[in-house]
């Protein structure tokens, strides 16, 4: 009993502290989240300031930037970033046609769909780029399409491959969009105001989704931007992915600096989704009632 | 002729009846209220009239022509939703103005609706905010002015106040039934609020259930109640088991004490009936020509203009309204007291 009772206090500090060890706790909480903080920084950033540094050291025992200027120099890296950015950029296209129309109608009308369409939309972590590129150039290689007989239809079935890809992304951007906006209310305010199904998605859905819209574009620009497996398969050393891959296998100093150029590329594309992102929260939040 | 004509609506989801055979007449110019609770079916009538769901049989008729099966961007029907459903992406003045663009008028008849509409609903200095600089009352005025400004047939209200303070629904109430009279405009109105339907409405239909249990005015739905469930819904109202019924004398005992009520032929009785009177009916004291009922207080709640009273009368339990007089100090707990109602104001059920 006397034991039970001597353990009581133990029992209420633990559940209930004095002031003086809730202020230490919390410093010492404190001074933990810092400690960790710090590691993952770390974690996150010596590789990259290693690669930095590394990239800046292609003159014997001088830092300079030869590495960055023989890149920007090199033809063929302005022709391979050219035309990813020009496959970025249909595949958005293609993404955005495909994935806010069917996504808005699954909110609208099959919600019951929507597990189905968000498994179907993850497919591609799941199916490795090889097996889809390899099933894309036995199906388009014979009759009756012969899309990889011509460069156009080699760049058709990169986008489409692409798109493939960068579902995930895409649908889970813009189903997150509509989440944030009372649809249904909205498409029949629209459509009690005479709109029609045109209307209704290019002027009320779109225009609201912009935020979505551009996560799910800039994540599709940087996954077709780096991607390899099925750009070195259909077009080769034409897109900027394997142009990477080669260089990093032939030019030690020039593909660290372009694996900083790939970062900072990815970084300024976030840069300005922060920026067309700001104010834009709190009015599709307000919009959401 | 009517305005507007739903003949023998019905709505089923997936075998279950949301609605059935629902037939109500709308003069032009009238404001009528569809009121229930919760899952009555009010909701699914008004987005049939718009033309959001189909009706599983029936016909509606919008001033003379059947739009029935008419899709909603073709039925000039304006809708006012709780959730206010105003375009973020657009301001007060383009979404005031969404509906004209949508039928291509030009840019001055927008300009010039889009003024009045401001005015009407007083805020002509918000025309360039974004929906989410207003506050809730603003947004659903400007959601009443994006619905007036196409100039619909009907206007559709779908429980517009819900989602806004006590305070500022009184207030749109009133502007919403100025609006609707300064317009002339056809209404029709859905509120779980009782208050809400009679203080704005020509007619009131009560649902329940799916199905309509009484159409009248304010003033008929409260007085006279046809059915049981309005007279519980709307108002308050005592329901007290009686014994010895006389129907041919029009009397019964209340807890052992006689009372005289009004019977109509066309009421219908159910199997153990009851006697039913409103709380504010009652009046202290033995009051001549009225019954009266000697009780025990139970409790008193004080309101402002109100001061209920829980009264005990051999075993049974009812509510008391009585007005608060500055003069007269209201009866206390466990009081015996006697209190008195006229045989006008009760009835059978």
């Amino acid at each position: 009993m006397a034991a039970a009772m001597s353990f009581l206090p133990n029992l209420r500090n633990l559940f209930f502290p004095p002031a003086s060890s809730q202020a230490k706790d919390r410093g010492s909480k404190r001074g933990a989240s810092w400690f960790w903080m710090a590691v993952g920084v770390l974690y996150f950033v010596l590789p990259l300031v290693a690669t930095f540094d590394f990239s800046l050291r292609a003159r014997k025992g001088v830092l300079s930037f030869l590495a960055y200027e023989r890149v920007f120099k090199d033809p063929a890296f302005w022709k391979t970033f050219i035309f990813s950015l020009e496959m970025a950029f249909f595949t958005i296209l293609v993404s955005l046609l495909l994935v806010v129309p069917t996504a808005y109608w699954i909110r609208l009308r099959l919600p019951k769909l929507r597990v189905i369409v968000e498994f179907i939309s993850m497919l591609p972590f799941v199916i490795p780029a090889i097996v889809l590129v390899f099933g894309f150039i036995r199906v388009f290689s014979g009759a009756p399409f012969f899309l990889t007989n011509t460069s156009f239809g080699t760049n058709v079935l990169l986008v489409a491959g692409y798109t493939v890809l960068a579902l995930p992304y895409m649908f889970r951007a813009v189903d997150t969009g509509l989440a944030a906006i009372d649809v249904r209310s909205l498409t029949e305010a629209a459509q009690s105001l005479g709109a029609g199904w045109g209307t209704i998605l290019f002027k009320i859905i779109f225009p609201n989704l912009r935020v979505a819209i551009l996560s799910g574009a800039f994540l599709t620009l940087a996954t077709v931007i780096g991607e390899f497996t099925i750009a070195s398969f259909l077009v080769g050393i034409n897109a900027f992915g394997p142009y990477m891959s080669l260089i990093g296998q032939n030019k030690t100093y020039e593909s660290s600096s372009l694996a900083i150029i790939s970062f900072m590329l990815t970084w300024a594309f976030m840069g300005l989704l922060q920026f067309l992102n700001r104010g834009q929260a709190s009015s599709s939040l307000a919009g959401a009632h | 002729m009517a305005f507007l004509t739903l003949t023998d609506i019905s709505k089923y989801f997936g075998g279950v009846a949301a609605v059935e055979r629902f037939n109500l007449d709308v003069e032009k110019g009238e404001f009528v209220s569809f009121l229930g609770p919760s899952g009555c079916g009010k909701t699914t009538t008004l987005r049939m009239i718009a033309g959001f769901e189909l009706p599983s049989s029936g016909t509606i008729l919008l001033d003379s022509e059947d739009v029935t099966y008419k899709a909603p961007n073709q039925r000039n029907v304006g809708m006012v939703f709780q959730s206010y459903a105003l375009f973020p992406n657009l301001t007060v003045g383009q979404n005031i103005g969404f509906g004209l663009q949508v039928r291509k008028e030009n840019e001055a008849v927008i300009k010039a609706r889009v003024d009045e509409m401001l005015g009407l609903i007083h805020l002509e200095q918000h025309q360039n905010k974004y929906p989410y600089q207003l506050s809730g009352g603003q947004q659903q005025r400007v959601a009443l002015a994006r619905a007036l400004a196409i100039q619909p047939r009907v206007l559709l209200l779908d429980e517009p106040l819900s989602a806004l303070d006590a305070k500022i629904r009184v207030e749109l109430r009133l502007e919403i039934r100025r609006i609707q009279q300064a317009l002339g405009i056809t209404t029709v109105y859905v509120t779980h609020d009782q208050e809400e339907a009679l203080s704005l409405s020509d007619r009131v239909v009560v649902m329940s259930q799916g199905r309509m249990e009484q159409v009248g005015t304010p003033f008929e739905i409260y007085n006279y109640p046809r059915t049981q469930f309005v007279a519980q819904f709307v108002g308050q109202l005592n329901l007290l088991p009686i014994t010895g019924l006389d129907l041919a004398a029009e009397t019964c005992l209340l807890a052992g004490q006689t009372v005289q009520f009004e019977h109509h032929q066309s009421r219908q009785l159910s199997e153990a009936p009851r006697l039913a009177i409103r709380p504010e009916e009652f009046r202290l004291g033995a009051l001549e020509g009225c019954n009266v009922l000697s009780g025990r207080v139970e409790t008193v709640m004080f309101l402002g203009a109100v001061v209920r009273l829980r009264v005990e009368v051999g075993g049974l339990l009812f509510s008391a309204d009585l007005f608060n007089e500055r003069n007269i100090t209201p009866p206390r707990v466990g009081e015996q007291i006697e209190i008195s109602f006229p045989v006008h104001a009760c009835w059978l059920t």
